[in-house]
């Protein structure tokens, strides 16, 4: 082989991985990527039943319900709406009342929404940051007011 | 005085770092390049190889003709030549006033700015304390806390060590743990108004609308509580209740002994709120400083849209928003009522009334 | 009093590195050795003062000096020492002190490395390396000093975050940060060969134990990251994707790019251009993974703060230096001399098609890791990228890079034949086939994945093995002959044969995961719970109090198949300061195998909720991450790669290096 080919042989095989490597992203894009949607824009948008979401808010103070085999019934509000939610699973360590939290699912016909995992914060300062900015936005959050302390 | 010795020491042993080697004759001989060194080595491997019957010879030989061509080329790229004369004295000459003046004026100058030499004149406190030390007050709150941690049905030692929180500042904890002191000791009215004052502050000087309803248990316990009636005054004050929070203050005031340790704050309250823009009656609303009314009314709804609040507070607010002339505002407090109260018939029908009184007609869902 | 010394400290390393970047560049321009021998010397000084200042803040942590804000906010008088120590990198501003010692560390080995490296490379390298701690101290001292002072000082710490007291978190951090900060001398050494216009196989042999280092540590920092979400978060995953974890990962994926296209450079003297490129690349998305992780754009439980100051400041750095090595790279790029160019069917061929396929799996990575971060400033649309894209882009790529690795490790240098080669590993293909067609048969019905994978990860490692075999054996040569010559392989041979068969065992860690059971239950005392051939029996419940949480204690005892193996213990504990919840796994290790435990809740009637899974050979995940961190080191320890150190008398010389 001559250098020109040798040289052309390797932008052959270049331009294939990336074209495979391109086409693969493109279509996961359409395929695989959540949209993070607060029950104020569940409503909004209206979402069909069985689109894949991340559903972001407060879990609602007094409507977790434990049901056997770790069933789990609560709603996630905001400042307009709440939506009902069931999961069966272990919830996160930090999953409370009145918390931040972000489940994934899809709604059900009857306006159910059906999570298959559930996330909470980590630590006792994090709010889900989409849940922080949606509910910023909403007034009903203000941040962690900590008490500021008198430094150097 | 000694740490300002250290520091002098460490910035000169610093500036030594530097000076050190400019003063150095630099020694050139015994150095071979690593450039060819690299390619002598590389074939000295393949002689020493071949030797061994690791390498073919036919192969030693490609190989060592490969690692030839590389060294021939390699040579004569010598990296340094030794710079001597007058150029090469100024350059280091220019390094060494580099770094004597570079160095301490940038460290002082950065120390100076984000450290803490003033602190180096106190006595190192911390010295003292440690882990150690039983009497120290940390390891007795960290006793108390582990304490508590086993037997949380302890109120009393809730209430101990709820205002050593609140002194600290960690008012989020002091609420906690008042909270666990009156469900297990029962509620008194001095217990009611500290708890009541924890969650004030800890809100900014918020009166909540829950701490309020806590200040009027305390007050319905025992009527005299100045704590719970002063804040009870101030929650009247910030719901924009001026007259009402007046009379809270003066009959606090006319209650307590002239020599009560709360008598002077409450004296500024009043005297604050019977000011220049003091008015004759209750029906003098309009003439009331505009500002006032602003912030009162501000004040209102940012209490009202983070917690919530009671039909005819919101009914209050729309009224506010109409009289100022601001009717869209009015009408979003209306909308934004209806959301709140769902649930609540009478309250809807409070609203209701309200945005009809006040021909809130483009309110209506 | 030693808390001000430090800080002192700190700003005397930002001045001594300011002389350390000026003097030797200036140096190397004018062609003087005694300006260029400021830089060894300066940097030495940088590392002294920067010990100083992290011993400085360790003894404020040791001692529970509250009167330093960083204690306090991250430290507790009651917490064990351990976690005291740690607890100095376990917040933000003591990790970025962290990595600008291991900086200055480096930076002093490579002063020290006088003999091995040219003066004038040496200098520049310095001098780059300089340029990056002045950014970092400048940082740290403006946007997040450990130093600052509390008056009064308060009389309690706030504690670490409990999730964080763990061991393996300890020594998380130091590995990753050895990683990443050894790439920065890949990376000075890659501006320092385009500042000086030239490079050539001395420059790859130089950069390559740097690399091959900071691989390793790299490595085994992801590993030991992902063995910890595992044990320490409850949900029984390895890797998810987050965007925390593909920050690390990149640079590895870069890394590993790197670390194979210096052997062709070493070697061959060709893919230059390629190679500083990739070594600038590699170190842009170390300082990208720093960036997304501590500038709080992505909340994790690795964003100690959120702080935007903090976050533009290093998005300042990540523009400076990506920028500014990206535009040297293009101004002198051109004028490097090229080199040659080979055969597509050859060991370097090879290499260049892995090449290829790293870089473009990285770049998958990159665009699921950063488009929802770039979608949502332009249309402010929330989305989420997660597991199912990654598997859908990330994999179809891998997976047929790893399918040719033995072959790619088989062939010759210069020209390889592809039949002699796919002879060499005729055996091993088809003892591969036929036990994944047997398992296949007899897992009928379950995941297909998981025999395939299986199959996969046995041809890596039995192609690794095949490659030591062939190269010391042959028809009829007795066995002490084929020893001698296995002993006088390349160290770096067998080190590559262990870092692949490494990658292969870790392939079948995760094609195992597709056979992982799970079973899930609230139960009360005696109720049992089974998952695959295991099951367990809720024996007790029991609080206990520890100095800085309270816990309640799950005791299970397991059987499988009916006969008991023994009893664990799984815990919901409560950070008392932070009032913080945690679950602690309970895990019983058969073989390689798991029976992982995880409590959900527990209930005011003493009943719990109980995750069980099973989960078969999980642990070759990350061993196979300790045996190719293994390779790396044995690699490492090549005499070959330390150039002009005399050879010790009595050692075997080994194969050279055109030739091997």
């Amino acid at each position: 082989m001559t250098r020109k080919q040798r040289r052309l042989t390797l932008i052959g095989v270049a331009g294939c991985i990336l074209a495979i490597a391109l086409g693969l992203v493109l279509y996961a894009m359409n395929d695989t990527i959540v949209f993070f949607n607060s029950p104020a824009d569940v409503q909004a948008k209206n979402v069909q039943p069985g689109t894949r979401f991340r559903l972001g808010g407060l879990v609602k103070e007094g409507s977790v319900q434990r049901g056997d085999n770790q069933q789990v019934a609560f709603e996630i509000m905001d400042g307009q709406g709440s939506i009902r939610v069931n999961y069966t699973g272990m919830l996160p360590d930090l999953f409370r009342e009145g918390q931040g939290v972000i489940a994934e699912g899809a709604l059900e016909h009857s306006g159910v929404f059906r999570a298959d995992s559930v996330l909470a914060k980590h630590d006792e300062n994090y709010m889900p940051r989409e849940v922080a900015d949606t509910l910023r936005r909403q007034g009903l959050w203000q941040g962690d007011s900590k008490a500021s302390q008198q430094t150097q | 005085m000694v740490i300002w010795i250290i520091l002098l020491a460490m910035t000169a042993a610093a500036v030594m770092a530097v000076l050190w080697p400019l003063s150095r004759h630099y020694a050139v001989s015994g150095q071979a390049d690593p450039n060819t060194q690299f390619y002598r080595e590389q074939i000295d491997e393949i002689e020493r190889d071949r030797e061994r019957g690791v390498l073919l010879p036919n192969e030693a030989e490609a190989a060592k003709a490969e690692a030839g061509r590389r060294l021939l080329r390699a040579t004569g790229m010598e990296d340094v030549a030794v710079a001597v004369g007058e150029p090469a004295l100024r350059r280091r000459r220019a390094a060494s006033t580099l770094a004597l003046s570079v160095l301490p004026i940038l460290a002082i100058a950065i120390y100076g700015a984000y450290g803490s030499p003033h602190l180096l004149g106190q006595p190192p406190v911390m010295a003292a304390r440690g882990p150690a030390t039983p009497s120290d007050l940390a390891t007795a709150i960290s006793q108390i806390e582990s304490h508590l941690a086993q037997n949380p049905q302890d109120g009393r030692g809730w209430e101990v060590i709820a205002p050593v929180y609140v002194r600290m500042g960690r008012m989020g904890d002091a609420v906690k743990a008042y909270e666990a002191a009156l469900r297990h000791l029962g509620p008194d009215a001095n217990r009611l108004a500290n708890y009541g004052e924890a969650m004030v502050l800890a809100k900014d000087g918020l009166v909540s609308s829950e701490a309020q309803g806590i200040f009027e248990q305390a007050v319905k316990l025992d009527g005299t509580s100045p704590k719970a009636r002063f804040y009870l005054a101030r929650a009247a004050e910030q719901d924009g209740q001026i007259d009402k929070a007046k009379a809270g203050y003066a009959a606090l005031l006319a209650g307590s002994p002239a020599d009560a340790p709360w008598t002077a704050v409450v004296e500024e309250q009043l005297a604050r709120l019977e000011g220049p823009q003091t008015v004759s009656r209750q029906d003098a609303e309009p003439q009331m400083g505009a500002d006032d009314i602003l912030r009162m009314v501000s004040g209102l709804a940012s209490r009202l849209e983070a917690q919530g609040g009671s039909a005819d507070e919101w009914a209050r607010l729309m009224r506010s928003y109409a009289v100022l002339g601001q009717r869209d505002k009015a009408a979003d407090a209306a909308q934004r009522a209806r959301q709140a109260l769902a649930q609540d018939d009478a309250g809807l029908k409070t609203i209701d009334m309200m945005a009809r009184e006040l021909k809130l007609t483009d309110a209506q869902p | 009093m030693l808390v001000e010394a430090g800080h002192f400290a700190l700003a005397l390393a930002l001045g001594l590195s300011l002389i350390q970047f000026l003097v030797p560049l200036w140096g190397a321009r004018t062609n003087d050795p005694v300006l260029m021998s400021v830089g060894p010397s300066t940097a030495l000084a940088v590392l002294a003062c920067l010990a100083f200042a992290f011993l400085a803040l360790t003894v404020a942590y040791v001692t529970s000096d509250f009167s330093v804000l960083n204690v306090v906010e991250n430290s507790h008088s009651a917490k064990p020492l351990i976690y005291k120590i740690s607890g100095v990198w376990g917040n933000h501003e003591g990790s970025m002190l962290l990595w600008v010692l291991i900086l200055a560390l480096f930076g002093a080995v490579v002063a020290l490395a006088k003999s091995s490296v040219p003066v004038r490379l040496q200098a520049n390298t310095l001098a780059v390396q300089a340029a990056i701690t002045i950014a970092f101290l400048l940082f740290i001292l403006m946007t997040s000093n450990p130093f600052v002072r509390v008056v009064p000082a308060p009389v309690e710490g706030q504690d670490l975050n409990p999730l964080l007291q763990d061991l393996g978190l300890a020594i998380h951090p130091p590995l990753l940060y050895i990683g990443y900060v050894g790439f920065s001398i890949s990376f000075a050494f890659a501006c320092a060969a385009l500042i000086d216009g030239r490079i050539d196989a001395v420059w790859a042999r130089i950069v390559r134990p740097w690399t091959l280092g900071a691989w390793a540590f790299l490595t085994l920092g992801i590993a030991m990251g992902s063995y910890w979400a595992y044990y320490e978060l409850g949900w029984g995953g390895w890797w998810f994707w987050d965007p925390v974890e593909n920050a690390s990962l990149m640079p590895w994926l870069a890394g590993t790019a790197l670390l194979h296209s210096t052997v062709v450079m070493e070697k061959r003297d060709a893919l230059k251009v390629w190679t500083i490129l990739l070594a600038i690349l590699t170190f842009s998305l170390s300082l990208l993974g720093t960036f997304l992780v501590r500038s709080g754009v992505l909340t994790s439980v690795h964003s100690f703060a959120v702080d935007p100051e903090r976050g533009s400041f290093i998005l300042g750095i990540l523009t400076i230096f990506i920028g500014g090595s990206l535009a040297l790279f293009a101004w002198r790029a051109p004028l490097l001399k090229q080199g040659g160019i080979f055969a597509p069917v050859s060991r370097e061929g090879a290499l260049v098609l892995n090449n290829l396929f790293i870089a473009t799996a990285c770049a998958t990575v990159f665009i699921g890791t950063l488009y929802p971060l770039a979608l949502e400033v332009l249309t402010g649309d929330k989305i989420s990228v997660g597991a199912p894209f990654f598997n859908f882009t990330f994999l179809p790529l891998v997976i047929p890079l790893l399918m040719l690795l033995p072959f790619g490790q088989t062939l010759a240098w210069k020209r390889g034949n592809f039949l002699g080669t796919a002879q060499r590993l005729y055996a091993v293909f088809g003892v591969v086939i036929v036990a994944t067609l047997v398992m296949l048969a007899f897992t009928a019905g379950g995941p297909v994945g998981a025999p395939l994978g299986i199959g996969l990860g046995a041809f890596l490692v039995l192609g690794s093995l095949n490659e030591i075999v062939t190269r010391s054996w042959s028809r009829g040569s007795p066995l002490s002959v084929t020893w001698r010559k296995a002993r006088n392989l390349p160290r770096s041979a067998w080190g590559t044969a262990l870092a692949h068969a490494g990658v292969g065992v870790t392939v079948i860690g995760i094609a195992a995961t597709a056979w992982d059971l799970e079973g899930m239950d609230t139960l009360k005392i005696g109720d049992r719970i089974s998952a695959g051939p295991y099951t367990v029996r809720l024996e007790r419940v029991v609080p206990r109090q520890e100095a800085n949480f309270r816990e309640d204690v799950v005791t299970l005892r397991v059987f499988r198949n009916g006969n008991e193996i023994g009893m664990v213990d799984t815990m919901k504990r409560l950070y008392v300061t932070r009032g913080m919840p945690t679950t602690e796994a309970g895990i019983v290790t058969i073989g390689l195998s798991q029976i992982y435990a995880s409590v959900g809740e527990v209930r005011p009637d003493g009943s719990i909720g109980l995750t069980l899974y099973y989960k078969p050979l999980v642990l070759l995940i990350w061993l196979g991450a300790v045996v190719m961190a293994a390779g790396g080191a044995l690699s490492l320890t090549d005499r070959r790669l330390r150039i002009a150190a005399p050879a010790p008398a009595r050692s075997i010389p080994v194969a050279s290096v055109p030739a091997e």
